[in-house]
């Protein structure tokens, strides 16, 4: 079926205010979309059938948005209101969760579906997911993460991450139920602060490599580790993926390791990220505690940096907003950019590297043959969308538009 | 004029593990407004001639303030324009003004009108606003946005800090006419900004602005992003001067950088003197690497009252801000990491002018008879609840008056 989205804002281009600031420029587009591709775009003073059309009324059309660290499985959402409880160190925390994990799962899928369709309405079109496979609730968070995705497969894609959130090495059945929830819809292998959490860096990851080999998956490490055994952890990685020939298939989560760093050492660092073809996520802690991971120094070497919202609405964190567009907000805030080049630049964060328009300012997207994925969205350029947050966002995957149920 | 609300949430107490605090407490009950004062608040009140609300079972809450804002110099509900690369930092910004705010006169009352109904709308019965009085603006500013602020005196309230944006005296004698002139026109408060660094002159600015304030009997509210020792000897020549004039009108600075990157050796007694002096704080929160955000529960603790503000919602300054001050709270308690009811909670004094219903421990403080009616209808079953996971506001309250109300899904604790 072939439909017209009229009357689209896009961005085609930039110009120059009076004082020198610079200006995106925009123009209105109707946009054919059939068997999930653009067909053709138009300019809107063309003629395009209205039947079986649906109007934008000027809306502006950004990439559709990932997210690419989240925990579908932990989340409270459509339980009652509970606040956390502080704890003061990691294991802590894993003590509490554990005692929760089961009655917890029994309502895992209700759970995910209700942060999907969060992420949904926000602009989401594709998910990773984190997912607990521990020695208490074994593979069957993942089972019903696995059904709640499934059921809103027409509007996303996504990667479930076979999480050893309570840890890989203190447990004798975890490798087993890894490579199990490997084969059970799992696509990526997990891990956890082999120092913090496993106490034997070396053997944990070496462990780690052997099962994403064996399973020929990649690697997703959630490193919480900060300052030099942070730093070790993933430079050790590094080595073993040289050594062992894993190049292209690791993401480090959080990677707080870096922050510490002397910016010498980050620079060299980054060069080396970016070597192996590393891609780091980050979820924009704004913590008075810690110092935001250099960002803008890795995309500068060319590491790839996306973007998540982590956990929300569980028993570790009870305020985010679960809007990855509000991640990337922050980020900006927090960085300094205000200007608006740096904020649209900004916008790859969130999109796997696609802006509308290029470093440049020449118009890069949407072109036809591309997928009909688009957030529609109440601004005149995404600058603007970046730094006012407009709602009543409208999510389109692969030519079909998503309707809340709420 | 008597307004009844009914099946009103308010919090009672709180729920204890030990003395851990698990949940907040909650029961229903009816509240009764007349001339603006809570009057009866009882499980169940019957009354024939009020008129009725149903709160279905909302929680209700002290409205909030919005204690740091400029309202006269925005681009809130005009086109969207990304603030220029500041090349020479706040003189890049003082350059622009000289040319931007003229032209900008047109429209400067319309979307002061527009950000006070934002601000209305998300909860404020009561703003400060600074209002630039500079050499290129003179009293232009104050005039209207005295004038737009007076459109709404039976809505909120307000205080009009005149803000010397380009300095009180780089500009010459001619510049001190002008703010005195300012200052007879309704300002409550004479205003400042960065002493050393914009003047390059800190004694006599602030030896000036304490004249002033004395001369025509306003309150002071100083902009001091001046980092540690700098900021630390401002606010030391603040004090000064109020010791040695006894001071008492409201003495406030706003974003106090030097407070959040002073050792505490030095930074506690400077606490112990502003709480002495009854000094108030603001702060927007800012979020960044460096050391900019003061700690506020710490401060306050000591004695030192702080209050939030949103600065602005998108000027030639900043493209940022909500104007939502429950979007404002959630980034402060994921700032400094309080994720338990208790400390969520406890919160929401910053935004209210110090009112929460409940108070340290546990006991309900707020509505009392008595107290004016300056609520909140929210979707949410505890402070705790509507900070963290931002619930939405249905019905604001000014004096017993509502003021804003809006259809929202009713999802209660489920939200």
């Amino acid at each position: 079926m072939k439909t017209w989205v009229r009357n689209v804002r896009l961005e085609t281009g930039e110009s120059t205010y009076e004082d020198g600031s610079m200006k995106t420029e925009t123009g209105l587009f109707h946009i054919q979309v059939s068997e999930g591709l653009i067909e053709n775009i138009l300019p809107a003073s063309s003629n395009v059938p209205v039947t079986n059309s649906i109007d934008m009324e000027g809306k502006l059309a950004l990439p559709a948005f990932k997210e690419m660290h989240n925990h579908l499985d932990k989340t409270y959402l459509s339980l009652g209101w509970r606040a956390c409880r502080p704890v003061n160190n990691l294991p802590e925390r894993l003590e509490l969760e554990a005692a929760e994990l089961e009655a917890l799962s029994e309502t895992v899928m209700q759970r995910a579906s209700a942060m999907i369709e969060l992420h949904l309405n926000n602009g989401v079109n594709h998910i990773r997911t984190h997912v607990n496979i521990d020695p208490f609730i074994k593979l069957k968070n993942l089972e019903g993460v696995k059904k709640a995705l499934e059921a809103y497969d027409q509007y996303v894609t996504y990667e479930i991450v076979a999480f050893p959130q309570h840890g890989l090495l203190a447990h004798e059945e975890m490798p087993g139920l890894l490579r199990q929830a490997l084969n059970s819809g799992a696509t990526i292998l997990g891990a956890l602060d082999p120092a913090g959490i496993d106490n034997d860096i070396e053997k944990s990851l070496q462990l780690t490599m052997d099962i994403a080999k064996d399973c020929q998956v990649d690697v997703d490490l959630h490193l919480h580790d900060r300052g030099q055994v942070g730093f070790y952890t993933m430079d050790k990685w590094l080595d073993m993926v040289k050594e062992q020939n894993y190049k292209g298939r690791t993401a480090f989560s959080h990677a707080f390791g870096i922050s510490g760093l002397p910016p010498r050492l980050q620079q060299q660092f980054a060069k080396k990220l970016g070597e192996h073809d590393v891609e780091i996520m980050s979820t924009i802690p704004i913590s008075i505690n810690h110092q935001l991971i250099p960002i803008d120094l890795l995309t500068k070497e060319g590491v790839n940096v996306a973007l998540g919202c982590d956990g929300f609405y569980d028993s570790w964190s009870p305020y985010f907003s679960g809007d990855i567009l509000e991640k990337l907000h922050n980020f900006c805030d927090y960085t300094g950019k205000a200007n608006e080049r740096s904020l649209r630049e900004s916008l790859s964060l969130i999109t796997q590297g696609v802006t509308p328009l290029t470093i440049e300012g020449q118009q890069q997207w949407p072109q036809v043959g591309m997928d009909a994925s688009f957030v529609f969205i109440e601004a005149s350029c995404s600058a603007e969308a970046i730094a006012r947050l407009p709602k009543n966002r409208m999510l389109m995957h692969k030519g079909k538009l998503y309707h809340p149920k709420h | 004029m008597r307004l009844l609300l009914k099946n009103v949430r308010l919090e009672t107490g709180y729920l204890y593990e030990q003395s851990f605090v698990t949940a907040t407490k909650t029961e229903l009950f009816d509240v009764l407004i007349e001339n603006g004062i809570f009057v009866e608040i009882a499980p169940s009140i019957e009354v024939n001639d009020a008129v009725v609300v149903d709160a279905n079972m909302q929680l209700l809450i002290p409205s909030f303030k919005e204690m740091h804002t400029h309202i006269d110099k925005t681009y809130f509900s005009g086109e969207w324009k990304a603030p220029t690369i500041a090349t020479e930092g706040i003189f890049s910004r003082f350059k622009e003004e000289a040319l931007l705010l003229p032209k900008q006169l047109d429209v400067a009352e319309d979307r002061a009108h527009a950000m006070v109904q934002h601000y209305i709308k998300n909860g404020h019965t009561h703003i400060r606003t600074h209002v630039n009085v500079d050499p290129q603006i003179e009293t232009k500013h104050i005039d209207i946005v005295k004038r737009v602020l007076d459109s709404y005196q039976d809505q909120i309230t307000y205080e009009i800090v005149a803000f010397p944006q380009h300095g009180l005296l780089r500009n010459g004698l001619s510049f001190l006419t002008i703010m005195e002139k300012a200052l007879q026109m309704g300002a409550t408060h004479i205003g400042g900004v960065d002493p050393a660094l914009v003047d390059r002159n800190s004694s006599e600015v602030i030896k000036t602005t304490f004249q002033l304030a004395e001369k025509y009997g306003v309150g002071i509210d100083i902009h001091l992003h001046e980092q540690n020792t700098l900021g630390e000897f401002d606010i030391q020549l603040i004090l000064n001067e109020m010791e040695q004039r006894s001071f008492k009108k409201d003495v406030t600075i706003s974003h106090a950088f030097a407070l959040a990157d002073l050792p505490e050796k030095s930074l506690n007694p400077l606490i112990t003197r502003m709480a002495a002096n009854q000094v108030g704080l603001t702060t927007t929160i800012p979020i960044g690497a460096g050391p900019i955000t003061i700690p506020v529960k710490y401060l306050y603790d000591k004695g030192v009252k702080v209050a939030f503000g949103h600065d602005s919602l998108v000027d030639h300054w900043s493209p940022f801000g909500s104007g939502d001050t429950i979007q404002k709270l959630n980034q402060f308690i994921e700032r400094f990491g309080y994720i338990d009811e208790w400390h969520i909670g406890q919160s929401l004094k910053y935004a209210t002018g110090g009112i929460t219903p409940l108070n340290l421990t546990g006991e309900q403080q707020w509505p009392k008879a008595g107290d004016t009616a300056n609520a909140l209808l929210v979707d949410a079953v505890s402070s705790a609840h509507l900070i963290a996971r931002r619930c939405p506001i249905s019905t604001v309250l000014s004096k017993g008056k509502v003021i804003h109300k809006e259809e929202i899904e009713l999802k209660g604790e489920f939200r």
